[in-house]
């Protein structure tokens, strides 16, 4: 028996479960590796300005399907809700060194966005104009200024919003260095274990049946990324999470040729501090399909071309993919479910999972231990999808 | 580059013998193979400008290359070759990506060949550490003299091969360090006495190594090499006979600035897995090996796997294994009746047959076993493209790792550009037997396009 089970080992059941054994519940985090998490195939971007406002992954699914509109920006309390989280990983970064022995390579890098037409510049302009509050964190660039801020990058720009604030990690690093702070404050760690489904008893979540044997917990979080629902289900939870893929590259390691994070109208570029450059991403349905396509590699070098010239004689070491855990309308789902006591959500956080991570695990440790969440979660809530269904639990 | 009827990835044994049998019965194949000229690692062609005096000088395998090649320039218009082009990836099966296109292949046959399977231990990275394999391009292709004074050591009858390859050249071979028992003479014959030419090469190369007074120890390996930047001496020793586990206490050091290892090879099977083929791991084959039928099919339709790349067990079964797949991609596109076909298979299925009897007794002697992984101590480097060392890996087993695409995850191991080709099966060996789990359990490090090197300009589709 354990306060919490925290179901996925991702970065965000991670941080679920760093947070709770930090507020000293008992935990116990279970996770059985799948092909395509989502944390795997992260580029580590923390980018709450740009992925608020739709830049990043969203410019290059409005470009990839003319005649639809730009995504529309997430909604303002989800801005706070980013940069909440964001604002946390300066101290978490020395916190989890501290108590994992684990660097996760928090870089102040900001997020370039750069202009190469009229349109992306039309783009900017009703960016800023439509956010004027957040003129203070966007500085605008003219082409010489980025030449002398990044040389390396193209000459043919027309310009560049700066995004202050949007910083990167490494994602993988992120997840082992919550996992072993986890673990040394006390939680129990089960990998490749497979979490078979919920256990119900007496009208509440009670637990969970793994193929190593039924584990019983005061509560269960779902922490199961793109794999969430098939948690869920057994509970009687439909939950409207389904797999987003994404496909990226990654170079050869290099000297610095990049500082800030970049994102264009058709790719986004981050150097990582192993020398990498991550280029990325597509946003496609393509169910549980973990492979790349052709397509896909070829776009994305094309777009990592034109960005950075010196890209054309680097070797692309691979490409892969993953699922982002994606909702109808783009936010996580966070929190209790009505008439399914001992069961929290901790899922669907589609491109934002790392850097949504330090703050979902502080709010599921709270509602875990029974205190108010110190940042609303009403917005995040599984109650939300008016036409979403649950069963009512088995009858004690 | 539109669709073809059969494309043939690998230009070695395997897929040269498939050429040659598909283009007799009358379907075109096109034969991709990333080097600029055909024979594979095995039969590798000297490079262009390079002159023959001496035949003889370049040992018999140089021969049986020059006599594929001349079987293959019989059919050599029938066939489109692609030479110098790397296959990055496979996708829906049979759609290959490859530099400068895709192309689309009605039916597929993968003959990928074999790499080095490294063995870690302390100073193998050290300048003036060599595989057998690397050795040997260098010695056979280039001809060119890697050292002065060297030690062989590893298992398997490619170490006399390559020992007395580099004695000719002029290197100084203080010993050849087996692993390995002899095999019983007498309990083998009935496995190989139809292989009466293999025999005899065995017995040549015996005959050499006396001739040439290099030492043969059977029961023994490389423990070390050392040096100030690059290899000047190395310490060996014997080995438990059972699990081959470095027993140090009868350790012994060698002034020698070249030390080459064999270990045998690993199937490259980086396509076959892309292509989406069920796998099994066959220890006996290398590792994890595509499932086939008798006649080279895989369980992916039309894609069928021929010789190294399926199993290694040397060039003289690739080139009948690539023979049947020839055969069989005709039969199996209308181009040979089904008794034709199989008239036409008889004959290297029977010479597989035969060979599948030394098969045996090499694999009693020259098994990888599982006392190797301790060669390495926690200051070893296990990864070398990410230089993860040995003690990172029992950090990450600490920290929950149990099967590799954990341990990669972790430690970087097997991200780095060759993606685990080296030192996922060593790694998969550290694996089983630090945590008592399987091979299959341990698993792989995914193959991930490109499978081969190439650049972004190179995708991208530079001047477009």
């Amino acid at each position: 028996m354990t306060d919490v089970i925290v179901v996925g080992a991702g970065v965000v059941g991670s941080a679920v479960a760093y947070y709770c054994a930090k507020r000293g519940l008992s935990v116990t985090l279970i996770d059985q590796p799948k092909r395509g998490r989502a944390t795997s195939a992260s580029a580590g971007g923390l980018w709450p300005l740009g992925e608020s406002l739709g830049i990043g992954c969203g410019v290059i699914l409005a470009r990839n399907s003319p005649g639809t509109p730009s995504p529309p920006p997430l909604p303002r309390e989800f801005l706070e809700f980013a940069l909440a989280s964001n604002a946390m990983f300066p101290p978490l970064a020395d916190e989890l060194r501290e108590k994992s022995g684990i660097d996760i390579e928090f870089e102040r890098s900001s997020l370039l966005y750069l202009m190469y037409d009229e349109t992306d510049e039309a783009y900017a302009e009703r960016l800023l104009s439509g956010h004027p509050d957040l003129r203070g964190h966007i500085e605008q660039l003219s082409a010489a200024e980025v030449a002398a801020a990044e040389p390396a990058l193209t000459r043919r720009l027309r310009g560049a919003l700066r995004f202050v604030g949007d910083d990167q990690v490494n994602p993988y690093r992120t997840a082992d260095a919550l996992r072993g702070a986890a673990r040394a404050c006390g939680a129990r760690v089960m990998t490749h274990t497979e979490v078979l489904g919920l256990v119900v008893e007496g009208g509440r979540v009670a637990g969970v049946e793994t193929r190593a044997g039924r584990i019983g917990g005061g509560v269960v979080v779902n922490a199961a990324g793109a794999w969430a629902p098939e948690i869920a289900r057994t509970a009687g939870i439909d939950l409207p999470v389904h797999p987003v893929r994404g496909q990226i590259l990654a170079s050869e390691a290099l000297p610095e040729l990049l500082h800030a994070c970049i994102s264009t109208s058709d790719c986004y570029l981050a150097q990582k501090a192993h020398g990498e450059i991550i280029a990325g991403s597509t946003t496609e349905k393509a169910g549980f399909d973990a492979s790349v396509t052709p397509d896909a590699m070829r776009g994305i070098a094309r777009g990592a071309v034109r960005a950075l010239p010196a890209l054309a004689d680097v070797t692309v070491k691979r490409a892969w993919s993953g699922f982002r855990p994606g909702t109808p309308d783009e936010l996580p789902i966070l929190g209790p479910v009505d008439g399914v006591p001992g069961y929290l959500n901790a899922c669907g956080h589609f491109r934002t999972g790392i850097l949504t991570a330090p703050l979902t695990g502080l709010l599921l440790a709270e509602i875990a231990a029974g205190v108010p969440p110190s940042h609303p979660v009403g917005p995040y809530l599984f109650a939300r999808f008016a036409e979403a269904s649950t069963r009512p639990l088995n009858p004690p | 580059m539109g669709v073809r009827p059969l494309v043939i990835v690998g230009g070695g044994p395997a897929g040269v013998a498939a050429a040659i049998e598909a283009a007799r019965a009358g379907l075109r194949p096109t034969l991709i193979d990333e080097a600029g000229g055909l024979g594979g690692q095995i039969y590798r062609p000297l490079p262009e400008g390079f002159t023959v005096r001496d035949a003889r000088a370049l040992g018999k395998d140089f021969r049986r290359g020059e006599e594929l090649r001349a079987r293959f320039a019989t059919v050599a218009s029938s066939v489109d070759l692609l030479l110098g082009v790397a296959v990055l990836g496979i996708w829906e099966g049979r759609r290959l990506l490859c530099e400068g296109g895709e192309i689309e292949a009605e039916r597929l046959i993968l003959a990928t060949g074999a790499s080095d399977r490294p063995v870690p231990f302390p100073g193998w990275t050290l300048p003036g550490v060599l595989t057998a394999g690397g050795a040997q391009a260098i010695v056979k292709t280039m001809r060119v003299v890697p050292g002065r004074r060297a030690l062989v050591a590893g298992t398997g009858p490619l170490l006399p091969v390559v020992a007395l390859q580099l004695h000719r050249a002029g290197v100084e071979v203080v010993a050849v360090l087996e692993a390995g028992r002899p095999p019983p003479l007498l309990a083998s014959l009935p496995h190989v006495w139809r292989e009466w030419g293999l025999l005899r090469d065995a017995w040549d190369l015996w005959r050499g190594l006396r001739r040439a007074r290099i030492p043969l120890l059977f029961g023994h390996t490389v423990f070390e090499a050392a040096g100030a930047g690059e290899v000047e001496r190395a310490v060996y020793g014997p080995v438990d006979p059972a699990d081959w586990r470095p027993r140090r206490d009868g350790a012994k050091s060698v002034d020698v600035d070249l030390v080459v290892t064999g270990f045998g090879f690993v199937p490259n099977t980086e396509l076959s897995l892309l292509a989406g083929c069920d796998h099994e791991h066959a220890h006996e084959l290398g590792g994890f090996v595509p499932v086939r039928d008798a006649c080279m099919r895989t369980s992916v339709r039309h894609v069928l796997a021929a010789g190294d790349g399926s199993g290694v067990a040397g060039a003289l079964v690739a080139i009948e294994e690539g023979s049947i797949a020839g055969i069989t991609a005709a039969e199996d596109a209308g181009m040979l009746d089904a008794a034709e076909a199989a008239r036409r298979r008889a004959r290297p299925l029977r010479r597989l047959r035969s060979l599948s009897g030394v098969r045996r007794v090499l694999d009693a002697m020259s098994r990888i076993r599982p006392g190797l992984v301790e060669l390495a101590t926690p200051e070893t480097v296990v990864c070398r493209c990410e230089e993860v060392l040995l003690s990172e890996v029992f950090t990450a087993f600490g920290r929950g790792a149990k099967d590799l695409q954990a341990l990669k995850l972790m430690t970087r191991l097997g991200m780095g550009p060759c993606q685990g080709r080296n030192c996922g099966p060593s790694a998969s060996a550290i694996c089983c037997k630090e945590l008592g789990i399987t091979p299959e359990s341990a698993g792989r490090i995914e193959p991930r396009p490109p499978v081969k090197p190439v650049t972004f300009g190179a995708l991208a589709g530079d001047g477009e």
